[in-house]
């Protein structure tokens, strides 16, 4: 027998070189900006936060969009942009001339408002599924997102480079699933856990972590504080199975979405999720307010009690990762909004899945009013976002009602508008299930917004609706769910409209179309929608 | 290198690692119940702590299954069943145990967790060398070793 190296060589240095081949190959495309400044401009930015201003209303006024409810019918589709994913679920910042988005797989970009074509790219970012929020630091504009999985990025918004990359180590398996707010010099986060997915493994002990809100230094990316929503979570042994697999509580409580800031009270509001695991605690499908300098808890009000869910219950209810008579699994999944009254008095809005909303005392946490639409559920009910319109005195609720089990309650999906002062119900826009195919569904789960007199919101059939605020007359409406030629070229069909919803900048409408989750319609479509100048002043 | 060593019949071999591959995750699922290290949630804090504790309890079960085995017999379970038997590549006798467990042992594992990462292609090419003339794996190779037939080890 004879040792040949030689050939071994050769056979490792075909497969390293196949392997490199392979995964260097881009399956992306996008299109440089030639005859237009590459540097994006960051002189006017039209939101501040996920929710456009830092109170969380979705709300633009006449300043920041001129679509109305005048000009609306002429909105037409203005260049659309081919994502790399069936899931896009990152939100943009919109400036002057530039519209920063994450591209699912591929990175952030930098597309260029009028065109679409890419002023810069930073693909070492693979994962961004939250908004991308902007802040003036040291005369520069930097761009805060994160990483659903990977953490907390800072980039540099005119080259695109990344200035500091954080996960600090306040939890073992955080997920990043709500977006950050940035603001002066800090970055706060929402936390959640993967705790709900990893229940799903029979040899898991389920759970030990808790979701929390995280402050970072927003020149370094370091840890400011930490508030977890459940001290000492886990500490608990409830039971074992498999002999040796011990259960443990209490944990859960996540916060899914972006905080609220209320600059004069200096606090953060945030809602959070059920309990993964039992015991239950005071804090899970709760609000709370927390100092925004320090992150002490000032109140926090519980809305569903004894709500102990995860993921392994929807295998069936005898896995024993799930926790007996679980459920409801009723989260604020939507972040709560301060609005300030015409009689001066502020408010807290709250949308739970379950259909009901909240106006809420700032001071106290005491709730001032409630009232409920729908049958609620595990996907909404109210999901990813309702909208306030300070002008006209009222909140937008949108209602998901996805079937999830909910057996003999009939669904409600639509819209209904209410009165911010005291929750009255002032006009209703419900929605019918108008196709049969698989997982077909007209409800509102996406966040939506408003501008003046009209509200934005996508259905999970893949519709874009604009309604008049003060009537919930149906002004337009396009349906998504078709091929779209793209300035990047990338083949891209829309489907089901969810996540972060609509975005109202200047004389357009953006929308990201598809969501491949949850059994709904995948889709790969960056929309940009524009009244024409001449035609804005309707 | 003594030119008296018969490598096995590669399908018998390829047999036996199959036994191997099917018994060591049956032994890891107890050892991972009892020692708890896929349980809890720091065990899925990053892809390199999964793959640390993953080949861990891997390490455990295989010599739970095959330690006495290899250090009495130089063989697997799997090898035992079919017959064969691994020997050092240069003398033809019992492959030495600190070679088997210091270096063999751990390069299955190894290519296994490899296979999480986009270098699934490497563990196949290392079991398909097995049908190469000289009917030794990329590890019989950098381990210094060959699986032969037990009859056949008893001439030598």
């Amino acid at each position: 027998m004879i040792y040949r190296q030689d050939n071994i060589s050769k056979t490792l240095n075909a497969v390293i070189g196949l392997i490199a081949l392979v995964t260097t190959a881009s399956t992306h495309a996008n299109v440089s900006c030639e005859n237009t400044e590459r540097q994006p401009g960051t002189q006017r930015k039209y939101s501040e936060a996920w929710g456009t201003t830092f109170n969380g209303e979705r709300h633009q006024s006449s300043a920041n969009t001129s679509i109305n409810a005048d000009n609306a019918k002429h909105l037409k589709l203005q260049w659309a942009y081919g994502l790399s994913t069936q899931t896009p679920r990152s939100y943009p910042l919109v400036t002057e001339d530039t519209i920063f988005i994450g591209d699912g797989g591929y990175g952030l970009v930098a597309l260029d408002k009028e065109t679409g074509c890419t002023r810069w790219a930073n693909t070492d970012i693979k994962d961004i599924e939250s908004a991308i929020v902007g802040e003036e630091v040291d005369g520069s504009t930097v761009l805060i997102f994160t990483g659903r999985r990977s953490g907390v990025y800072a980039v540099d918004a005119k080259s695109g480079k990344q200035l500091w990359f954080s996960k600090p180590k306040v939890h073992p398996v955080p997920m990043y699933s709500g977006s950050p707010m940035a603001y002066q010099d800090k970055v706060f986060v929402p936390i959640s856990s993967m705790e709900i997915a990893l229940s799903l493994n029979p040899f898991y002990g389920c759970c030990t972590t808790s979701g929390g809100m995280l402050a970072l230094d927003i020149r370094t990316g370091e840890k400011l504080w930490y508030t977890p929503t459940i001290e000492s979570s886990g500490g608990i042994v409830t039971g074992r199975h498999l002999l040796f697999v011990e259960k443990r509580g209490p944990s859960g409580a996540p916060v899914w979405s972006a905080p609220t800031l209320d600059i004069k009270r200096n606090l953060l509001y945030f809602g959070s999720g059920e309990n993964y695991s039992k015991p239950s605690t005071l804090t899970s499908d709760a609000i709370f307010a927390i100092d925004a300098e320090t992150g002490k808890v000032v109140w926090v009000k519980q809305y569903t009690a004894n709500d102990v869910y995860n993921l392994a219950c929807d295998l069936s209810s005898e896995h024993p990762n799930c926790p007996s008579n679980s459920g409801p699994d009723l989260d604020f999944g939507a972040p709560p909004v301060l609005s300030t009254l015409k009689s001066g008095k502020d408010i807290i809005i709250a949308g739970q899945k379950s259909g009901a909303v909240f106006g809420i005392d700032p001071d106290s946490g005491e709730t001032i009013w409630s009232t409920r639409f729908g049958r609620g559920g595990k996907l909404g009910g109210i999901h990813w976002g309702i909208a306030v319109d300070p002008e006209l005195e009222q909140a937008y609720i949108p209602i998901s009602d996805l079937p999830t089990g909910q057996n003999g309650v009939p669904p409600g999906p639509g819209l209904y508008a209410i009165n911010s002062a005291d929750g009255s119900t002032l006009w209703s826009a419900t929605l019918r299930k108008n196709c049969e195919e698989h997982s077909c569904w007209p409800g509102f789960s996406a966040a939506i917004t408003s501008g003046p007199n009209i509200v934005v919101a996508g259905t999970i059939d893949g519709h874009l609706k604009i309604y008049r605020g003060t009537d919930g007359k149906l002004l337009w409406s396009h349906n998504t769910v078709v091929d779209v030629e793209t300035v990047n070229q990338v083949p891209a069909k829309g489907g089901t409209i969810d996540a972060h919803g609509p975005m109202l900048a200047g004389n357009q409408l953006i929308v990201s179309s598809g969501y491949d989750s949850f059994g709904q319609w995948g889709g790969n479509t960056l929309l940009v929608f524009s009244v024409e100048e001449a035609m804005a002043n309707d | 290198m003594t030119n008296s060593i018969m490598p096995a019949n590669p399908f018998r071999r390829f047999t036996a690692t199959v036994i191997d591959l099917i018994l060591t995750p049956l032994v890891g699922l107890p050892v991972m119940l009892v020692t708890g290290l896929l349980e809890s949630a720091e065990a899925y804090s990053s892809m390199s702590t999964i793959g640390i504790r993953a080949l861990t309890i891997g390490v455990i079960a295989y010599l739970v299954l095959n330690g006495w085995l290899l250090h009495t017999r130089g063989q697997t379970v799997g090898k035992a069943t079919l017959g064969l038997v691994i020997v050092d590549n240069t003398t033809g006798e019992k492959a030495p145990l600190w070679k088997l467990l210091l270096l063999r042992m751990w390069f299955l594992p190894l290519l296994f967790l490899l296979a999480l990462v986009p270098y699934a292609i490497i563990p196949i090419i290392d079991q398909a060398m097995i049908f190469t003339p000289s009917r030794r794996c990329l590890h019989d190779r950098l381990c210094g070793t060959s699986v032969i037939n037990k009859n056949l080890m008893v001439q030598l």
